[in-house]
């Protein structure tokens, strides 16, 4: 767009003032957000800012650490059953919601009930429907909900349908959040949990400001305050951030390489380990498509590195499968498709297709990923894949891919938690295509298989071996072109104390974070 | 005059009902299914056809449609899809803030573009006319947007004088009132400069001159006083069109208005809100439009109603 102008007039504007060293300010302010979370209430957390702020004010049972491991959160420890099937949680002793009252076991049961109740018009309970009877109870065929039970003020016990590894791992999820039981009807508007953060004033598409929670179990936040403000365009958050009005921004590619190139700024950049994966779903149920040859002469046909080098300015990882390299089963030995388009076109040729073949790709209309088509395409229709891009926006996208309608569509998936069965299953399982997020409408026993004994494993190193295998079968069979995980960078401000970029979205509380005070001349 | 107000009033229904039509029309018509938005990048099928039942979108369009205006009728816009929220609520906490920006930019819009006009068409050719007219052209041509990131770069980042996003008092407002307001000034500028050079040469300026009036006089009690009436006509126009939402405005300064709002219930097929917004959003510029006419009144003595 207009970026060079807007640099340089940036560069001269800079050119009279230097970056602010300190602040004033005693409210922490976060810039990240780009638009106004969807509400205060836990049941309708369904966004990365819906969550985050859920996080502030509401606690679960388990919770994600910054670099993403799980740890007790409410529950202090928790016991499963020989069959896999039964978790006994055994609540913190002292916990206060901010109402005053204490914590107590009936609270767990109302608050997964609340969420799975139809009356709440949540829509996404989907980490608590692996309870048994869940599902009954959220199509309204059963009062209560048969696998959840407090037996004593203390403990929960949680019954699932079928044994499930991770279920402690989905606990951690904001729609898992605990409220009172006493809680007003208009949650959102009056939040209260358990949380470190208490909710002051929500000033739609502007900002929510939190105040510290001066009870909270886990010991007060340092800084009394803290504002996430609601910026829809980055290159004002990075104005913002240069302002010095707030502590944390999100870099936008275009501006990576100004902010790498000074050596100023470059010190305030951080890096988070991305769980973003980018990559075109191959519809594996269309045309010449259907033929694994063909999709992996898509593979061999696209030059992944120099997209990456150019288009991301090496911004991330190249991927060869669907498991981000921080989390458990990613395997960094696994050699990615080589950029081999004469190999592409030798396949396509034994497939039968020598005269090439006709896709079209789908893609929102962002502008990184119209480059990355733009660029994918040009690879394509050099070895004989005549490719049309059809660009719409995301929610209409996303619709043709889910029924079908798409043979190829560029897009990003980000994880919900971080576990590598939050990429295996939903992008690659047997049973979740189309609406699942299986927009590849890949379906391999084996694979499914493979990813039915990994949710019943309950050792991390084994369940770990069965999602390498499972990721490297899909990698062989290709149903997509896995492209890269993106490296998000941020800057963060140099008097902010204690604050690490959480990898999952909910994984960062600002308990610890402060503001340094000036040092007195 | 209440005879034509009120007139006028009833002839917003129809239209009103017009745009609710289509309003609803398109949206039903538009790709992109409101539920799949709603439960994010994955869901099950289960819950999908939960919620189509709970939100009734399975039911015939003439069902549907009758039950949106049925509630309308009684004055209910319902509650957003996504946030559960009621849509009257939302539109109150932001069309204010859609208000104040609009005000501002047509402030700041009429007076700098109306005295640039004047001192413009007093000397044709000189240098304030010449200075105006490229200001009205780079007014014209710059895109909202990038004059936008430019006042913030120089004004914020820069200087550091006033905020670069954001809203609170005044200090907050001026900058995207500057930016909204631009093309406006620019306009103002040039429409106000040719009536007022017909004003100056009309006969009754030369009776005005002849019966020994100053030359401020003329310009203002009798030039410009003509000259104001297609201006007024501009001023509408561009009002109602920054009171319907300056998104792009709102977008680059972060305004918590009416704008960004229908922006993101459209790109959540947020039905009701976008509904809600579109239809709260024509009756302000039929009252507008309104408003001008009668403005016509005020300036021009030979229209009268």
């Amino acid at each position: 767009m207009l970026r060079a102008p807007l640099a340089a007039a940036l560069a001269a504007a800079f050119a009279c003032r230097g970056a602010p060293t300190s602040t004033a300010r005693h409210t922490l302010v976060d810039a990240r957000d780009t638009y106004d979370p969807r509400s205060l209430d836990p049941a309708l957390s369904t966004d990365v800012p819906t969550g985050r702020a859920v996080s502030y004010v509401f606690e679960g049972l388990t919770r994600f650490t910054a670099d993403a491991r799980l740890e007790p959160d409410l529950a202090t420890r928790w016991t499963r059953s020989a069959d896999g099937r039964v978790y006994t949680f055994h609540l913190r002793a002292g916990v206060k919601f901010q109402n005053g009252r204490p914590l107590t076991a009936r609270d767990v049961v109302h608050s997964f009930t609340r969420a799975l109740d139809p009356a709440t018009h949540g829509g996404r309970a989907e980490p608590l429907l692996p309870i048994r009877g869940a599902e009954a109870f959220a199509d309204g065929k059963a009062p209560v909900i048969a696998g959840l039970a407090a037996p004593d003020d203390s403990t929960v016990v949680i019954t699932l349908d079928q044994p499930l590894a991770i279920f402690p791992k989905l606990l951690a999820m904001p729609v898992a959040s605990i409220l009172p039981a006493d809680a007003p009807a208009n949650v959102s508007d009056h939040p209260v949990g358990t949380g470190p953060w208490t909710l002051v004033r929500w000033k739609h598409d502007d900002y929510l400001l939190f105040a510290r929670n001066p009870d909270y179990w886990g010991g007060a936040p340092r800084a009394d305050s803290l504002e996430a403000r609601i910026i829809a365009e980055p290159s004002t958050a990075v104005a913002e951030f240069e302002a010095g009005n707030v502590d944390v921004a999100e870099i936008p590619p275009d501006e990576v390489e100004r902010w790498e190139a000074d050596s100023a700024r470059k010190r305030l950049l951080h890096d988070a380990p991305s769980l973003q994966l980018v990559y075109v779903a191959i519809n594996t149920t269309r045309g010449a498509l259907q033929d694994r040859r063909v999709r992996q002469a898509l593979n061999l046909a696209i030059d992944t590195k120099t997209i990456l080098a150019q288009l991301v300015h090496g911004r991330g990882t190249q991927a060869a499968g669907v498991i981000p390299p921080s989390l458990g089963g990613a395997d960094t030995t696994r050699a990615p498709y080589p950029y081999a388009p004469d190999s592409a076109r030798a396949l396509l040729a034994a497939a039968g297709h020598a005269g090439g073949i006709d896709v079209q790709l789908w893609t929102g209309a962002t502008p990184i990923m119209v480059r990355v088509a733009e660029a994918i395409q040009a690879y394509l229709n050099a070895v004989g894949v005549r490719t049309t891009i059809v660009q719409r926006d995301a929610s209409t996208a996303r619709d043709a891919a889910r029924k079908g309608e798409a043979d190829l569509f560029l897009k990003d998936w980000y994880a919900d938690y971080p576990d590598a069965q939050d990429f295996l299953d939903p992008l690659l399982g047997g049973g979740n295509t189309g609406l699942g997020g299986n927009v590849s409408f890949y379906r391999n026993p084996a694979f499914d298989g493979l990813m039915a004994a990994a949710r019943r494993e309950p050792d991390d190193a084994k369940r770990d071996a069965l999602y390498r295998q499972a990721d490297s079968l899909a990698y062989a069979d290709a149903p997509m072109i896995p492209l890269y995980f993106y490296d998000k960078l941020y800057a963060v401000q140099p008097w902010i104390d204690g604050f690490t970029l959480p990898v999952i979205f909910n994984g960062q509380r600002w308990t610890g974070v402060r503001i340094r005070t000036p040092a007195r001349p | 005059m209440l005879r034509f107000i009120a007139r006028r009033l009833l002839l917003a229904i129809p239209t009103l009902f017009g745009v609710l039509v289509v309003a609803f029309l398109l949206l039903y018509v538009a790709p992109g299914d409101p539920v799949t938005a709603m439960v994010g990048e994955r869901a099950d099928p289960a819950t999908v056809a939960r919620l189509r039942a709970e939100l009734h979108l399975d039911d015939p369009l003439p069902v549907r449609f009758a039950r949106y205006v049925d509630q309308i009728a009684h004055g209910q816009l319902g509650r957003s899809y996504i946030t559960d929220r009621p849509i009257s609520a939302d539109i109150a906490e932001r069309f204010p803030k859609t208000l104040e920006l609009a005000l501002a930019a047509m402030l700041l819009a009429t007076t700098l573009g109306i005295t640039l006009g004047v001192l413009s068409a007093r000397r044709p050719g000189g240098w304030i006319d010449r200075a105006a007219l490229g200001v009205a052209y780079l007014g014209i041509s710059f895109p909202v947007y990038w004059v936008g990131l430019l006042l913030i770069l120089v004004f914020a980042v820069g200087l550091r004088w006033l905020p670069p996003s954001g809203s609170g008092g005044l200090r907050y407002l001026v900058l995207p009132a500057l930016a909204l307001g631009m093309r406006s000034i620019a306009f103002q500028a040039r429409v106000t400069r040719s009536s007022m050079l017909d004003a100056l040469g009309a006969d009754y300026t030369r009776t005005a001159r002849a019966k020994g009036a100053g030359e401020w006089a003329v310009t203002l009690r009798h030039a410009l006083r003509n000259a104001l009436i297609p201006v007024v006509t501009v001023v509408g126009l561009d009002f109602g069109s920054y009171l319907t939402g300056s998104i792009l405005t709102e977008t680059v300064f972060s305004w918590p208005g009416i704008g960004r709002y229908v922006v993101n219930a459209i790109s959540r097929r947020d039905l009701p809100a976008i509904q809600g917004s579109v239809l709260f959003l024509s009756a302000v510029f039929v009252l507008v439009n309104l408003l001008a006419d009668l403005a016509y009144a005020k300036a021009d003595p030979r229209v009268a109603y």
